[in-house]
């Protein structure tokens, strides 16, 4: 088929959904309103962006919150000095983001190209360091236009789901194009073997100051974007907290998957927002002997997850029966546990509502998913990905 | 005729132990060479230095008369040298066609840029670069497991998708460390009928090290024998059979 032809209708089916849902989100419920989506977005771009560096080159940075949050002051500053009312927010927002993303692309040159040469963990401790020099810097600066601790008004505000989720389908195409191309394949030579990487001909330092170039970028056009749609910034937005986010979602997508990077995001950022509840709502409400019946039955369905996986079952129908008497058995230890508790007084007039729980669930969903699948939710796999295709001789290969 | 590969005096030091000490030899172009010796006698350390992994305390190291002392691997690797190793060195989570491709890739001209749009250019390029990776897969028995993951391939295998990989970058010069290490004889055999291929309708001069007596003397014509990183012997293998000095320090009595 045609190249151009299938290019210009992919482009234009990515303008379109993007459109679709900046129109969409105007009048929905919060959850799907337009905030909320234009976050979605940004933390796709985040998780996908940081997956190039850290899944698909293998090389470990946590401090991506840094050059969120670089993109993000270029956007207040720049919006500060020479926004004036009239311009067409999405225009300039958009500049912005662009904006936001050269100058996070510098700032990802200046930290990447000394300490990509060297290997191991060193990057790990750099971006960490960087993330929050700049933070700490930002704190200071006592000018108007930064206004240290208290933050800035960036205007104008523009809840920016259109631009966010065309970046975010951006990042994603340049991955995979990446991975799908050969000249791409470098990168994930370079995860698997630095040394016979570069023995066949592929200048490691190189191809990882790029990654780790593209990643940056992609964050500081995401966190202009964020400036913008919430209209208000200050550095505490931008703690090691949200780099450790950032990095939960791409290691609980797994590893180097650009797929599993998307749905962990997604979920990630949802959950505690879907626990929330909206102010004045009745939310769901648990009794203390439900909460412990529910932890004890947790506990007990991924030691038996644990050990399914850790015996050989001959069949698959074998390892299906397994996991739905474990499920069962789990199922059957919490409620009992839960009658025993109720025995306790104190524990059954205990109250608590989602809104309260909302962390430790968040925290728990990522206990279980690393006990149960180490390499995340993906592993390696893609989703609709035909061009390399990986047989294992084994059906299922553990990372 | 100059020679494709020439050490000259090369030297290296770690702390006080001198792994290599004044190695000098010459590989013409279509050598079979063996470098074989006991172990710890500096035989992968010279390959080291060969490749850019090291860099020689002294001495010179010639590749088609240019000095190629200060270059880092990935520039030796273009200019034509390219190797296998002896712990096996693959990408593991790679399919062993994806493997071979990563080596073509020092031979093309397409930018990232063009990679990461998905410009025809670089998809055209990706299409050659797999055809030519599955003919080399053909020639070294691997392509009915083409897409197999690489670190799921039987260790033989492994190894010959190492000579694959290292050949999809079109060396001048192949150094194999360790080639037919952990075969059974019916695979060191058929190995040895592969190399010899290579040699002869791929036209490429090979630097070999070797355990397997066997295979060094039936496939070498010329021989260097390394022992605590000096040179004690060169020769034919007929010459290092019988040398007293080799059989001392290396072969033992019996063979």
């Amino acid at each position: 088929m045609n190249f151009w032809l299938v290019r210009i209708l992919s482009i234009g089916a990515a303008v379109g959904f993007a459109w679709f849902l900046s129109v969409a989100t105007v009048d929905a419920p919060t959850l799907l309103g337009p905030r909320l989506v234009a976050l979605a977005g940004m933390y796709v771009t985040l998780a996908v962006s940081l997956n190039l560096i850290n899944g698909i080159t293998g090389q470990f940075s946590i401090g991506h919150a840094g050059f969120f949050q670089v993109g993000a002051y270029t956007a207040g500053i720049l919006s500060g000095l020479y926004f004036k009312e009239g311009m067409n927010p999405m225009m300039w927002v958009g500049l912005m983001s662009i904006a936001g993303a050269i100058t996070a692309g510098i700032a990802g040159l200046l930290v990447g190209v000394p300490s990509l040469r060297l290997r191991g963990d060193y990057l790990a401790i750099v971006t960490l360091g960087f993330g929050e020099i700049i933070r700490i810097f930002v704190t200071t600066q006592q000018d108007p236009l930064i206004n240290g601790a208290t933050g800035i008004n960036v205007k104008p505000q523009h809840n920016a789901v259109f631009l966010s989720i065309l970046l975010a389908i951006a990042c994603i195409a340049v991955c995979r194009n990446l991975l799908q191309n050969a000249h791409g394949l470098p990168f994930l030579a370079i995860r698997e073997d630095e040394v016979a990487s570069n023995a066949m001909g592929v200048n490691t330092t190189k191809y990882k100051v790029i990654a780790f170039v593209i990643g940056s970028a992609f964050a500081g056009a995401a966190g202009a974007l964020f400036a913008h749609t919430e209209s208000f910034i200050l550095p505490d937005l931008f703690k090691m907290e949200l780099s450790f986010l950032i990095l939960t979602m791409v290691v609980l997508g797994g590893n180097g998957s650009i797929t599993g990077s998307v749905v962990a995001a997604l979920v990630l950022f949802y959950l505690p927002e879907v626990l929330r509840g909206g102010e004045g709502q009745a939310t769901m409400a648990f009794s203390g002997p439900m909460i412990v019946g529910f932890f004890v039955g947790l506990i007990a369905l991924v030691a038996g997850i644990r050990h399914s996986q850790q015996r050989h079952m001959s069949s698959q129908a074998a390892k299906f029966g397994f996991l739905a008497f474990t499920m069962g058995a789990a199922v059957l230890v919490g409620v009992v546990v839960s009658l025993l508790a109720k025995a306790s007084p104190n524990l059954s007039a205990a109250k608590y509502d989602v809104n309260q729980l909302r962390m430790v669930i968040f925290s728990i969903t990522l206990v279980v998913v690393m006990l149960v699948r180490p390499q995340g939710l993906l592993g390696h796999r893609e989703f609709g990905w035909g061009l390399f295709t990986r047989k294992s001789a084994t059906s299922e290969v553990q990372a | 005729m100059k020679p494709v590969l020439a050490l000259d005096q090369a030297t290296i030091q770690f702390g006080g132990l001198v792994a290599v000490n004044k190695v000098s030899f010459e590989l013409e172009k279509g050598d079979l060479f063996g470098l074989i010796g006991p172990n710890g006698a500096g035989k992968t350390t010279c390959f080291n230095l060969i490749t850019g992994v090291y860099q020689p305390t002294s001495g010179e190291i010639r590749f088609n008369g240019q000095s190629i002392n200060k270059l880092p691997p990935y520039k030796i690797a273009r200019l034509g040298i390219a190797r296998t190793f002896q712990n096996i060195r693959l990408f593991t989570s790679l399919s062993a066609l994806e493997n071979v491709v990563v080596g073509g890739v020092l031979r093309t001209h397409v930018g990232l840029a063009q990679a990461a749009l998905h410009l025809p250019h670089a998809s055209r390029s990706t299409k050659k670069l797999r055809k030519e990776a599955m003919e080399l897969l053909e020639v070294l028995d691997l392509a009915d497991v083409a897409h197999w993951r690489s670190g799921d391939l039987p260790y033989g295998s492994q190894r010959r998708l190492e000579i694959a990989r290292a050949m999809a970058t079109q060396p001048e010069l192949l150094l194999l460390d360790e080639p037919a290490a952990g075969m059974n004889p019916q695979e060191s055999e058929d190995l040895m009928r592969t190399v010899r291929r290579i040699r002869d309708e791929f036209h490429k001069t090979v630097l070999l090290i070797e355990h397997d007596m066997k295979f060094v003397m039936n496939l070498c014509e010329k021989i260097l024998v390394l022992d605590h990183g000096e040179e004690i012997a060169r020769g034919g293998p007929a010459d290092i059979r019988s040398n007293p000095k080799v059989i001392e320090a290396y072969l033992g009595e019996a063979v």
